[in-house]
């Protein structure tokens, strides 16, 4: 990576630095409701910890990719000493590490909270990992597609095709069978279930990852 | 021998409802190229092929010697590129795109930079979320031109500029050319401007080059040549004459080939001989060029 | 510096026309006088915002006139009134010297001999 692309993926830090932190925030205190006690406020609390992550995830992808292109800062971007693929590829890069800060955060919060919470089942614990794992997935979905899109309806697709994705994973993976029983468990349990939809994620977000480099990277028409 | 900047060679580019064919440019070092043409007709198209954003289907771009668009990231860092529909980063102001762009630019001069953020009216600690439309064009140019590229595509550098900042802008185009190994290459709708610092000019109509040559050549070539004909008489066939009205026996005839023996085939029904300003020159390229290719 | 020069658009006649006559002017007024170095084309067409061609064109027209005089390499001048005609003359006066030189070794004469011609020669123009 050298000093241009370098210094491009910092600057995507410093556009979203605010949404970074305000995400980190709400995801927090979000994780501080969800602990306080009452099974209500466990479920708005874990509600708002999923919106805040996801959300975020959505906007930035947006911000960073669809509104550059319609703003002309892509113009700008492209007079730079550099080639589409690059481009490419430093979007990629720089967005996922955007959205890992807050992610690694939260996810990292989440699990704290299990475990140091006497009245929450260490047995959430698979399941809080195969979440987040599942929201990193769907994030690097939506990113590559934003990527691989030339219109905003594309991407608003994508975007409903994302939240509707997460529902249906909690669906899914609740219903493995044997897998709901141990969610209460005061010990974490990681069978092959576990193992399985941990495997299926990374291999997930390898493969969506990738393809930005074989699509859209080797585009010769870049406006 | 030096070579060109720009080398374009019968480029083709295809879109749905558009095609941009046959199209050959050359840019030497030291010269001013202005690029006149209708709405449409191709300009944009065109400096983005000599960027590399676009590949051509057909014909061969070569951009600093560079051929595109694979080699544009070598080729773009001795380039300055400057779009009137281009735009800065919204989240950051003035002076972060000076030192964002310093850092990336070995070429950049502060102080130069300095000295054109106070022509054009600009303050580092502006953000670009509150510049208007010519105040954000005049930023973009002073950033290219503070880094002292060695060649300028500006694609419509002027339009929505006042006087007083196109007046300041074409100083600083005509300062990068004391240096007879810099050249630009710049669209513009503005006749005007491109009339009075173009070394070279080339008209471009429905996708297609119709004309390209020394902008003296040009002046030197157009004639409008008013006659009065005696009554009864008719006009005698004439070479290069590419426009005609009559009204009655006053006949302006418009020629793009003039010369003396023109002048004495004509006789003494010639009243008034004038010279065409540039936008009179092109109009008439490019209604002559549509007939032409309308038979 | 040249901001006096002012190219005109309005003005129905062509730029390097306008350039050439001003030029004219301030040779003819002796603000620019013969000898003087006139500013490289680049330069003046910088000063003035117009194309270089332009200005070529100019220097081309007042070359051709006799009123300025381009050394390649070096640069243009304000010609002399007799200034073309100072050129040849010292082309004149070369190959008078030449064949000179030659005819006096024809003669046989020594350098002193042919220097003491000069001389005499010289003497004799000076009015008493």
């Amino acid at each position: 990576m050298n000093k241009l692309t370098s210094k491009l993926i910092a600057r995507e830090f410093h556009q979203h630095r605010w949404l970074m932190a305000g995400t980190i925030a709400v995801g927090i205190v979000s994780l501080f409701v969800a602990g306080s006690g009452t099974p209500m406020l466990f479920n708005i609390g874990m509600l708002c910890w999923l919106t805040a992550i996801a959300a975020y995830g959505c906007v930035v992808a947006m911000l960073g990719i669809a509104t550059e292109r319609k703003e002309r800062a892509l113009l700008f971007v492209l007079s730079l000493p550099l080639s589409f693929g690059e481009y490419v590829r430093l979007k990629l890069f720089g967005l996922l590490l955007c959205f890992l800060v807050p992610w690694l955060t939260l996810t990292a919060g989440a699990l704290v909270l299990v475990l140091v919470k006497a009245d929450m089942p260490d047995g959430l614990m698979p399941f809080t990992i195969l979440l987040c794992g599942f929201l990193l997935a769907n994030f690097s979905f939506v990113l590559c597609s934003a990527l691989f899109a030339k219109s905003e309806g594309f991407i608003t697709l994508v975007i409903i095709v994302h939240n509707i994705a997460i529902s249906l994973f909690i669906f899914l993976v609740g219903a493995i069978p044997g897998f709901f029983d141990h969610l209460k468990d005061p010990a974490p349990t990681w069978g092959t279930a576990f193992w399985t939809v941990l495997a299926i994620e990374a291999a997930s977000l390898v493969v969506i990852c990738s393809l930005p480099y074989f699509v859209v990277a080797r585009r010769r028409d870049v406006i | 021998m030096d070579n060109k900047h720009i080398e374009m060679r019968g480029v083709r580019k295809s879109y749905r409802f558009f095609t941009l064919d046959d199209l050959s440019l050359d840019l030497e070092p030291g010269q001013i190229m202005g690029f006149v043409g209708p709405n449409g007709a191709g300009k944009s198209t065109t400096i983005r092929l000599a960027m590399g954003l676009i590949a051509a289907d057909a014909g061969e771009v070569r951009l600093l010697g560079h051929l595109l668009p694979e080699n544009q990231a070598i080729a773009k860092r001795d380039v300055g590129f400057v779009s009137d529909e281009m735009r800065l980063f919204a989240h950051a102001t003035v002076g972060w795109h000076m030192n964002f762009i310093a850092s990336i630019y070995p070429g950049w001069d502060a102080k130069y930079a300095a000295t054109l953020i106070k022509r054009f009216n600009l303050k580092p600690e502006q953000p670009v979320k509150g510049l208007s439309h010519g105040e954000h064009v005049k930023a973009l140019l002073m950033l290219s031109l503070a880094r002292r590229p060695r060649v300028l595509i500006l694609d419509e550098p002027t339009s929505g500029l006042d006087p007083v900042a196109r007046h300041e802008l074409l100083t600083e185009f005509m300062d990068v050319l004391r240096d007879d190994s810099r050249s630009i290459l710049f669209s513009s709708h503005n006749t005007v401007d491109v009339e009075r610092i173009s070394d070279r000019i080339v008209f471009i109509d429905r996708g297609r080059i119709v004309d390209s040559r020394d902008k003296e050549d040009f002046l030197e070539r157009w004639r409008r040549i008013q006659l009065q004909l005696a009554p009864g008489a008719i006009l005698p066939e004439l070479p290069n004459i590419v426009g005609r009205v009559v009204d009655g026996q006053f006949v302006t005839l418009t020629t793009n080939h003039f010369s003396n023996d023109l002048l004495a085939r004509l006789g003494p029904t010639v009243r008034e001989v004038h010279r065409m300003s540039l936008e009179e020159i092109f109009v008439a390229s490019v209604f002559h060029h549509r007939e032409v290719a309308g038979q | 510096m040249y901001s006096g020069i002012n190219i005109s658009q309005t003005d129905a006649r062509p730029m390097y026309l306008q350039i050439m006559e001003q030029i004219r002017a301030r040779i003819a007024a002796g603000d620019w006088p013969a000898g003087k170095e006139l500013p490289s084309i680049r330069a003046l067409a910088a000063a003035l915002n117009v194309s270089v061609i332009t200005i070529k064109r100019a220097y081309l027209d007042l070359e051709n006139e006799g009123v300025i005089v381009t050394r390649h390499g070096k640069g243009s001048f304000v010609a002399d009134v007799n200034g073309l005609a100072g050129e040849l003359q010292e082309e004149r006066l070369a190959e008078h010297l030449t064949r000179a030189a030659e005819i006096g070794q024809s003669l046989g004469l020594t350098l002193e001999d042919l220097e003491e011609r000069l001389r005499r020669a010289r003497k004799n123009l000076d009015p008493k």
